[in-house]
């Protein structure tokens, strides 16, 4: 059987997740079981018309991505998004708490709109197109992007962890934050990362963002006999922006 | 069975001895917590520690493990091998001893896991005595002390251990590794002291008496939903509970494509997607249903199949939750009711 053609392309982002996928050590295994046909990273050639697996990093942000998006999907059988940009708007989505035009001008000066045009309220991908597989998390995981690749050369389903955190934090004996009055978004994110950073000694920041499973009226009730309510709630605003407005 | 003395400046020595054959894991400090853990100092070891944030379950039943290997090219699938290394979890107390009894149950009962099965028979178990902490509840369900399911027990006297020897092994282990000496009227006397005093330490126990028919008789009271919608889903309960054993299994195909491992983690019946089947119907989609659930089949469940409870009273889960959802608080509301 031929192998599947792949795409990697990227909207709003800083590249970080497609080059997390270079640093993977199984990264030539893996291509030798799909069919690579265009990496926006790592090649200066223009993207084929004709492919089945689209994977997509960053966050949509103007009306030239949307187009794209459109037709990626028109062609693709199968999307993947990846890294939280993609997956929830991630930190791009944080815009939408300013005015657009005035955070334009605050970048890129007075002169704004001949430098970036186009402009639309920042959002995840799915907002504009039905995806079929996320891949969570900022950057994401190689491991777990080879994972769910495979799933999707193989014509499997997406089965995303709909739990919160706190269940691999407790597998690895990590000491709760909130014990020392420090919010931690592990209550409220979605599992998947091996609680990669508190296991460091560090707490959750939600780049995987809210978990399906997650429940914010009693996370907050939770936060707030630490009086670190406020706190909990800007916390998740990091990542969550752009999915509660889409 | 028989008794020796064995006093506390010697269990160094017994467990230098049990590790020149063994791994030696026990109970040592994490931060402010306790955690079972690989023993290569003696003197790290901590035997009058509270709790442990996992139990010894972790050890038999692991968080994450390989199942076999495959390849779908070749058809080809390794045998269940399971490399075990001998090993000796030295300071147990009786709740989780007695929790290892329930898994045995399952895991060792018309369907044998060879998994956990290999790891049992290469473990041996050292039990220590405790004091109740606020959240133990082992008086509830009379797993406070132990009658099975251990080499060595040493219960604390003070400056001493009583060490009751269960097994042959135990026992020559014992006797190979450390002086110990007779038991005398006075330590028969200081063990009662013990016993007295553990006893009297406990907050007392919820009234657990004809709970599976109040169980049934309260299925549909609203009990369910005051304690269970607060679930966060995080299934902390489960991880940290000593006799919860569900697990997940799936495969993880390799990055070539070609090959992958069968892996087998641990479940919790308060994430959403546990009663989910093909086709996407939920038979417990409420997060109250799966707290209801999870109780149930502590309570009941397990009782209707094996004639015991599936909760040894740990406290595990009472200190692992959020927002306070507990066997306690459940069965106080169980209980609730019924004055004249």
């Amino acid at each position: 059987m031929a192998h599947k053609k792949v795409v990697f392309l990227s909207l709003a982002s800083d590249f970080g997740c497609q080059v997390q996928v270079t640093n993977f050590p199984e990264l030539l295994e893996m291509l030798g079981s799909i069919d690579l046909s265009y990496w926006q990273l790592a090649t200066s050639a223009h993207m084929p018309e004709d492919y089945d697996v689209a994977v997509i990093e960053g966050a949509v942000t103007t009306q030239e991505h949307i187009e794209l998006l459109e037709k990626v999907r028109g062609i693709a059988e199968c999307v993947i998004v990846v890294g939280a940009c993609a997956c929830t708007g991630g930190v791009v989505g944080l815009a939408l708490n300013h005015d657009l035009e005035e955070a334009a001008r605050t970048v890129y000066g007075k002169d704004a709109s001949k430098v970036a045009w186009g402009h639309i309220a920042p959002r995840p991908v799915d907002a504009v197109i039905p995806t079929d597989f996320k891949v969570m998390g900022c950057p994401i995981n190689p491991e777990e992007f080879s994972y769910i690749l495979q799933r999707a050369v193989q014509g499997l389903t997406d089965h995303p962890h709909r739990e919160t955190l706190c269940s691999e934090c407790k597998i690895n004996e990590n000491l709760c934050f909130y014990k020392q009055q420090k919010v931690c978004l592990g209550l409220v994110t979605a599992a998947g990362c091996n609680s990669n950073c508190v296991n460091r000694g560090r707490a959750c920041t939600g780049c995987r963002g809210l978990a399906e499973d997650a429940n914010l009226e009693a996370a907050r009730e939770f936060a707030a006999k630490f009086s670190l309510e406020n706190e909990l709630l800007e916390a998740i605003e990091v990542y969550n922006t752009a999915r509660k407005e889409a | 069975m028989f008794f020796r003395i064995l006093q506390k400046e010697s269990v160094s020595d017994l467990i230098k001895g049990l590790a020149q054959t063994r791994e030696v894991i026990g109970p040592r400090a994490k931060g402010s917590e306790f955690v079972f853990d690989v023993i290569e100092n003696p003197d790290d070891i901590v035997l009058d520690y509270t709790t442990t944030l996992l139990p010894p379950k972790k050890y038999f039943l692991k968080s994450k493990e390989e199942m076999m290997r495959y390849n779908s090219k070749t058809g080809q699938v390794s045998e269940d091998e399971v490399a075990v290394e001998p090993r000796v979890l030295f300071g147990v107390h009786p709740c989780d001893i007695n929790s290892l009894l329930l898994l045995d149950k399952v895991f060792l009962g018309d369907y044998v896991d060879p998994y956990y099965k290999a790891r049992r028979e290469n473990t041996l178990i050292v039990g220590v005595s405790c004091m109740p902490t606020q959240m133990c509840m082992c008086n509830a369900f009379g797993t406070g002390e132990v009658h099975d399911g251990f080499d060595l027990f040493l219960t604390d006297l003070g400056d001493s251990y009583y060490v009751t020897c269960q097994t042959a092994e135990g026992a020559n282990l014992i006797d190979k590794y450390c002086e110990t000496r007779a038991v005398e009227p006075a330590d028969v006397d200081a063990l009662q002291a013990r016993i007295k005093k553990f006893n009297e330490a406990f907050v007392p126990a919820p009234d657990t008496s004809e709970i599976p028919l109040l169980f049934d008789a309260k299925y549909d009271d609203p009990m369910w939903e005051e304690i269970g919608d607060p679930c966060l889903a995080c299934g902390a309960c489960s991880m940290v509970c000593p006799t919860c054993y569900c697990f997940n299994v799936r495969d993880v195909q390799d990055a070539d494509g070609v090959s992958g491992t069968r892996v087998r983690e641990w479940d919790s019946c308060c994430f959403s997607d546990f009663a989910e089947v093909v086709g996407g119907h939920n038979f417990r989609p409420k997060r109250s249903d799966r707290v209801k659930y999870r109780f149930y089949h502590k309570q009941w469940g397990y009782l209707s199949r094996y004639g015991e409870v599936l909760c040894v009273g740990c406290g595990r889960c009472n200190t692992a939750c959020k927002v306070n959802i507990n066997p306690r608080r459940v069965l106080e509301a169980l209980t609730k009711g019924g004055e004249e």
